[in-house]
């Protein structure tokens, strides 16, 4: 009849993951090897060499850089992802996307340059002759 | 060479004097029976252990609690000996985390001499093993000198854990853990969920204005800054087949 109103929320995190769940706020440059969660607040720089997961709570006002990554939240940057950007329908871009290939969902909100193809190295330095340009 | 370190409260507890004998019996049936020394009020139990190193002996068996594990980790550490545990009574998170089963059992368990070398966390110079907590976290943490971590809810806790259920005390790192408070919801409709935040380090330091409490192992330390480091594999315990790393 009565529940528990303090229910503990505790995802199972796997070795080296990081998680940024919401009421923490993380300010500066944050680098990870493993991989990452977001539910909180970022300011600065995000990256990591494995996969991001930036859920629909997540308020993000960095630059973001990971192998591949899930965004249902918003992001105030640029993302730049080696191989796969996936953005929900839930999610609120600002800022250019450099990434291998991508996927957007219907409701996806973009506001920035998205460059995309097999020769993409980083962020900003080398651009694909399939250049797309998007903005909505 | 085996040196069992009876803490004081085995010895002034006349119902843990039937153990004491079965344990002293199968350590002399398992052929590792070795040097008693006893803890006391006044005797210095790293004062004690450094003695009998000198004399030649290799490892190190505490027959006590947690609390006894603790005022013995620093000069074990520092003097490469193994440790080993027989757990006798209540608190002893340490032993069941180590697969170290209560009393007698034990010394079968000591006897198959598994040896792990294990992390070991530092707090302002001073060693831990388990963990470390903050019950009402209102700090900012600087992690690893690149980036700063601040709870944004009204109420949160931290957790430093080095040796844990869920967490390998060989991989060079802690996790710190904060637990911030969240509603959803408005007015007494509103329900309160504990969020979960994990970050896996090798350094840390907490900053604050008020002098904050923060509990080493369970036992309380009072600063406005501490710093948190790691000592990668520098402890050396005898674990059982039931460790939960």
């Amino acid at each position: 009849m009565f529940k528990d109103k303090h229910k503990s929320d505790m995802p199972s995190s796997a070795p080296g993951e990081t998680i940024i769940a919401q009421g923490v706020r993380v300010e500066g440059e944050f680098h990870s090897q493993g991989d990452v969660v977001i539910d909180g607040e970022v300011a600065g720089s995000v990256e990591t060499l494995s996969s991001l997961t930036i859920g629909e709570t997540a308020k993000i006002h960095a630059d973001v850089k990971a192998k591949s990554a899930v965004v249902a939240g918003e992001v105030v940057g640029n993302i730049f992802a080696t191989e796969m950007l996936e953005l929900l329908a839930t999610s609120h871009v600002k800022g250019d996307i450099v990434t291998g290939r991508i996927s957007v969902a219907a409701g996806a909100q973009v506001n920035g340059k998205v460059s995309m193809g097999e020769g993409v190295t980083s962020g900003r330095e080398k651009k694909t002759p399939s250049e797309q340009e998007e903005t909505t | 060479m085996y040196c069992y370190l009876y803490d004081d409260y085995i010895q002034e507890n006349k119902r843990f004097e039937r153990e004491l004998l079965k344990i002293e019996n199968r350590l002399t049936d398992l052929g590792i029976a070795g040097k008693v020394s006893r803890l006391a009020l006044f005797r210095n139990a790293e004062e004690m252990i450094r003695d009998e190193i000198q004399r030649g002996v290799s490892t190190i068996v505490v027959v006590g609690n947690d609390e006894t594990m603790r005022k013995v980790i620093d000069v074990v550490a520092d003097n490469e000996v193994v440790l080993g545990i027989i757990p006798i009574g209540p608190n002893n998170e340490l032993a069941r985390m180590m697969g170290i089963p209560q009393g007698e059992a034990a010394c079968d368990v000591l006897s198959a001499r598994r040896v792990e070398k294990i992390d070991v966390g530092i707090v302002n110079g001073r060693r831990f093993v388990t963990g470390l907590t903050m019950p009402n976290f209102h700090a900012e943490i600087t992690c690893e000198d690149k980036f700063r971590v601040t709870s944004v809810a009204r109420q949160a806790e931290l957790e430093v854990r080095n040796l844990a259920d869920v967490t390998d005390p060989r991989d060079g790192r802690f996790e710190a853990v904060i637990r911030a408070a969240v509603k959803k919801g408005w007015g007494i409709f509103g329900r309160t969920s504990f969020k979960e935040s994990v970050f896996p380090l090798r350094s840390m330091a907490i900053r604050s204005e008020k002098p904050i409490s923060l509990f080493v192992d369970g036992e309380e330390m009072r600063s406005t800054r501490f710093d948190i480091g790691i000592e990668p594999l520098l402890l050396k315990v005898i674990t059982g087949k039931a460790r939960v790393f």
